[in-house]
């Protein structure tokens, strides 16, 4: 028989659509015993070099096919001391529901020479990748293990994945398997130890599942650090000169360098200081283009932020859909981090697929004929996927409401970036009235560029200015004193809370938006609805649980020199950066886990020596709510 | 043995500071005893440091050229250009630019160990590690804004000082030009300035490169309880703008 090769991926979807690309639609479907999702793919196709023609098995998993768990006897939650949890012999075993789609992988490696791992590419892609080659080894342990690298399920893409494959990252699924354990032994023991703590206080907590997460606190943190400081913020007053100049018919408003200051009589006798000067002279009169840049190309962080900003989705819908038009093959894969295209890339050829588009067709169009600008670089390259792009142009009327937003959003942005800068003229007059400076701009639109596709940034010309002369003196119009008072910041929105998220390092790209949802989920942040039509904002406020919750780890570790809150990123910021150091090498799995075990095992032993602080907060913000 | 009027003559010549013999002379006698073959040269500097850690008032000749009108607040003097170069110690500053609020919140990052680089958190305190290794990894990674955010504040000014000359008047100042060592983490309660002919408005000093030479210095006994109690001083403030 030919020789034949088993290749699995990370859903059914991406199987499906591998399986149609390499054999050309000409495929056989399978059902798989014990699971209604999974099939099984039969086809033929030429690999080339050593391989050549074989017969194809394409099927796939459907997630993680492993879970960790402690030993039965310290599952029950009084069956050990929560703090023991740091150190409990842990398994790995496979999910109950997973178990028929490992036998399949088994008895699909007994016949086959080697196995092509098609799951995702990335972190989480390379460990479910080294789950299935644990099954398929058990079924062969002989057979040889490659792994396809691909970025989208268009069509060419995959074909090429197909003929060149590489090998699977270890240290990429070190990590991971590293970042579980810590997830589950820290996450275990927190969230015990507080739960049977704090259920005893308050009535409201009794039976409620209090939950601990890594990642999840410090999230919390953010919403009530930002919620303390709106509750807490003073208004003041501040007062400011302006000045105002009517020439040809036009007013202009001169703007205070100094801006405004906080001592009224200091800002008065500057005043008079300008009205006994009687005349302001035009210290610098600059009229210089200016451009308004296009945008980077396109990473996660980045479609969530302007996803939830533009397109009023919040950040998990928004992961949702791409995923499911990255499935489908319209865009690609959407956990990037890259914000620079490679060289390889043909961008053209891109541009080109989106000409049918009714909307935006014609823009395309014009691209291609003459307009088309190699897209900036920005400084971030995950070397695993480009940036998030179109790869196949789709009717709209095929697209549900959400993937219609989303898709437009993406080919909007791609072809944005390989358009030109939009074009303007500026000019800036500066003067000197007294002993103060004072400025104005002006602004001329005079090529939109990509602004005509990019419909979500705004640039438009202001006023036109008089002319002015550098050195020449004029009597201003009016010259007074304004008032205004400081205002409280608003609360945290999610594009705010991803950027802090990711600028603090909580969470990656792909799971930013799954701990956003658990702190929801957990009744820690409630959402709040700012203003109402389409100026509308959703803001993050914590509920009174949310608040204790940090209050109480801040004042656990209050007046010790070496510890940090639970509420702050920098414990989990210091995780995240071992498993940089797992994946590039120079730490092991063992070594990441022991020290970031050890890091968290001493805040939990304040925890635990001092939860009459959470305990206590508790009580503050739950009692009062139940009476 | 060195003279007095040799010593007075050199802190006059590179200061500008015509020092009080009382307070020279007991300088002298308590030097003396201990050190007493030290060059002239080397026992003026240390006068120099230990008058700028003094309080003006005792050290300082109280002659008439040198010290402001009594009535240097009147607000109804529109402007009047004052003669001569003044010494002064700076009794309070105050950054006029910045609201109460967030110099507050600035206060309170410090107190937790933290500093704010754009979105980013940082912890300012070293956690089991080498505090030495920290400290030059800050600074190497954020010469220009390390230091500021480190003791709170933003900075910008323009600032507002309480003046204090020989005879114990007190005036404001304004900065009235960014002025280099004006600031509420370079700027030590106590510091000594010598104002040049400066202009005054309203019964405030106009401070600008011009019209001000920083001498330095601090008043140790000022300078820490004035650090000690800001924060609630500014807590205070906003608690008035409350009431208003």
């Amino acid at each position: 028989m030919a020789r034949k090769i088993l290749c699995v991926a990370e859903k059914p979807a991406i199987a499906r659509a591998v399986a149609t690309h390499l054999s050309g639609g000409a495929f056989q479907t399978h059902a798989i015993r014990g699971n209604q999702y999974v099939k099984n793919y039969e086809f033929e196709f030429n690999f080339g070099g050593a391989w050549g023609n074989c017969s194809v098995t394409m099927t796939s998993v459907v997630g993680h096919l492993t879970g960790l768990d402690f030993d039965r006897q310290y599952k029950g939650w009084m069956s050990c001391p929560p703090g023991s949890l740091f150190e409990a012999p842990v398994q790995e075993t496979v999910d109950k529901d997973k178990l028929p789609i490992a036998e399949n992988i088994r008895n699909q490696a007994k016949y086959s020479k080697a196995l092509f791992i098609w799951t995702d590419c990335d972190r989480e892609g390379e460990h479910i990748g080294s789950e299935v080659r644990t099954q398929a080894k058990a079924g062969n342990a002989r057979i040889e293990v490659k792994r396809a690298k691909f970025s989208n399920t268009e069509s060419a893409h995959v074909r090429r994945a197909a003929l060149e494959p590489v090998n699977l990252d270890e240290y990429q699924a070190s990590a991971v398997a590293a970042r579980i354990e810590l997830d589950l032994r820290i996450g275990a023991a927190f969230t015990r130890l507080q739960t049977l703590q704090l259920q005893t206080v308050v009535t409201a907590l009794k039976e409620k599942v209090i939950s601990y997460g890594s990642c999840q606190f410090p999230t919390l943190g953010f919403v009530v650090d930002r919620y303390l400081r709106v509750q807490n913020f003073k208004p003041e007053t501040f007062w400011g000169i302006k000045v105002i100049l009517s020439r040809e018919g036009k007013k202009v408003n001169f703007l205070w360098k100094r801006v405004h200051l906080f001592d009224r009589a200091v800002v008065t006798m500057m005043l008079e200081r300008c009205l006994v000067a009687k005349q302001a002279k035009v210290t610098k009169v600059n009229q210089k283009p200016t451009s308004k840049w296009r945008p980077l190309p396109l990473t996660t962080v980045d479609l969530q932020m302007m996803g939830s900003r533009f397109l009023r989705l919040d950040s998990q819908t928004i992961m949702k859909v791409a995923e499911a038009l990255y499935t489908k093959g319209f865009i690609s894969y959407p956990r990037t981090e890259t914000d620079q295209f490679d060289k390889a890339i043909d961008l053209k050829k891109l541009i080109e697929k989106q000409y049918p588009d009714s909307s935006w067709g014609q823009y395309a169009r014009e691209l291609i004929d003459g307009k088309f600008k190699t897209p900036r670089s920005g400084r971030h390259n995950d070397k695993a996927h480009p940036p998030i792009h179109p790869v196949s142009w789709v009717s709209s009327n095929q697209l549900n409401a959400n993937e219609k937003k989303v898709y437009e959003f993406v080919a909007r942005r791609f072809l944005a970036c390989c358009s030109d800068d939009a074009k303007g003229q500026s000019t800036e007059i500066e003067i000197q009235y007294g002993d103060e400076s004072f400025h104005t701009n002006g602004l001329i639109v005079l090529e939109r560029n990509y602004l005509d596709v990019y419909v979500y940034d705004k640039w438009e010309s202001s006023q036109q200015l008089p002319n002015f002369e550098r050195g020449e003196l004029f009597e201003p119009t009016e010259a007074n004193i304004f008032e205004g008072k400081t205002t409280a910041p608003n609360y945290l929105t999610e594009p705010e809370l991803i950027g802090l998220m990711d600028a603090n390092g909580i969470g990656t790209d792909a799971t930013m938006a799954e701990h956003i949802a658990k702190i929801k989920e957990r009744e820690y942040v409630a959402i709040n609805q700012r203003g109402s039509g389409r100026s509308s904002v959703q803001e993050f406020i914590p509920t009174r649980l949310g608040v204790a919750l940090v209050e109480g780890y801040d004042n656990v570790v209050e007046g010790l020199p070496n510890s940090v809150s639970l509420s702050k990123p920098f414990l989990r910021k210091e995780m995240e950066l071992r498993m940089v150091e797992i994946c590039s090498g120079t730490k092991t799995r063992q070594e990441v886990v022991q020290q970031s075990l050890d890091m968290y095992r001493e805040v939990f032993i304040h925890t635990q020596r001092r939860i009459n602080m959470l305990k206590t907060a508790c009580r503050k913000y739950l009692t009062e709510e139940t009476t | 043995m060195t003279s007095p009027d040799q010593i007075a003559a050199q802190i006059l010549s590179t200061k500008s500071l015509s020092v009080a013999q009382p307070w020279l002379n007991a300088f002298l006698s308590s030097s003396n005893t201990a050190q007493r073959n030290i060059p002239p040269s080397a026992l003026a500097k240390t006068a120099i440091f230990r008058l700028l850690a003094s309080d003006i008032q005792e050290s300082l000749s109280k002659h008439r050229s040198c010290v402001l009108p009594v009535d240097i607040h009147d607000p109804t003097v529109q402007e009047r250009r004052l003669q001569g170069s003044i010494p002064v110690q700076v009794l309070d500053i105050e950054d006029i630019g910045t609201s109460l609020w967030s110099q507050i919140e600035a206060i309170e990052r410090v107190e937790r160990g933290e500093a704010i680089h754009g979105r980013e958190i940082v912890r300012t305190i070293a956690v089991g590690e080498d505090p030495e290794a920290s400290e030059n990894n800050r600074a190497n990674n954020n010469p220009a804004n390390g230091a500021a955010s480190a003791s709170g504040n933003s900075g910008y000014g323009p600032h507002r000082l309480i003046l204090q000359d020989v005879a114990g008047t007190m005036a404001v100042g304004v900065e009235m030009q960014r002025i280099d060592g004006i600031a509420l983490e370079k700027l030590a309660i106590g510091a000594k300035l010598l104002l040049r002919n400066p202009s005054v408005a309203r019964g405030m000093v106009l401070l600008s490169p011009g019209s001000v030479t920083l001498l330095g210095g601090k008043i140790e006994a000022l300078d820490k309880p004035w650090r000690d109690g800001r924060k609630a001083r500014l807590l205070e403030k906003t608690a008035g703008v409350e009431r208003e």
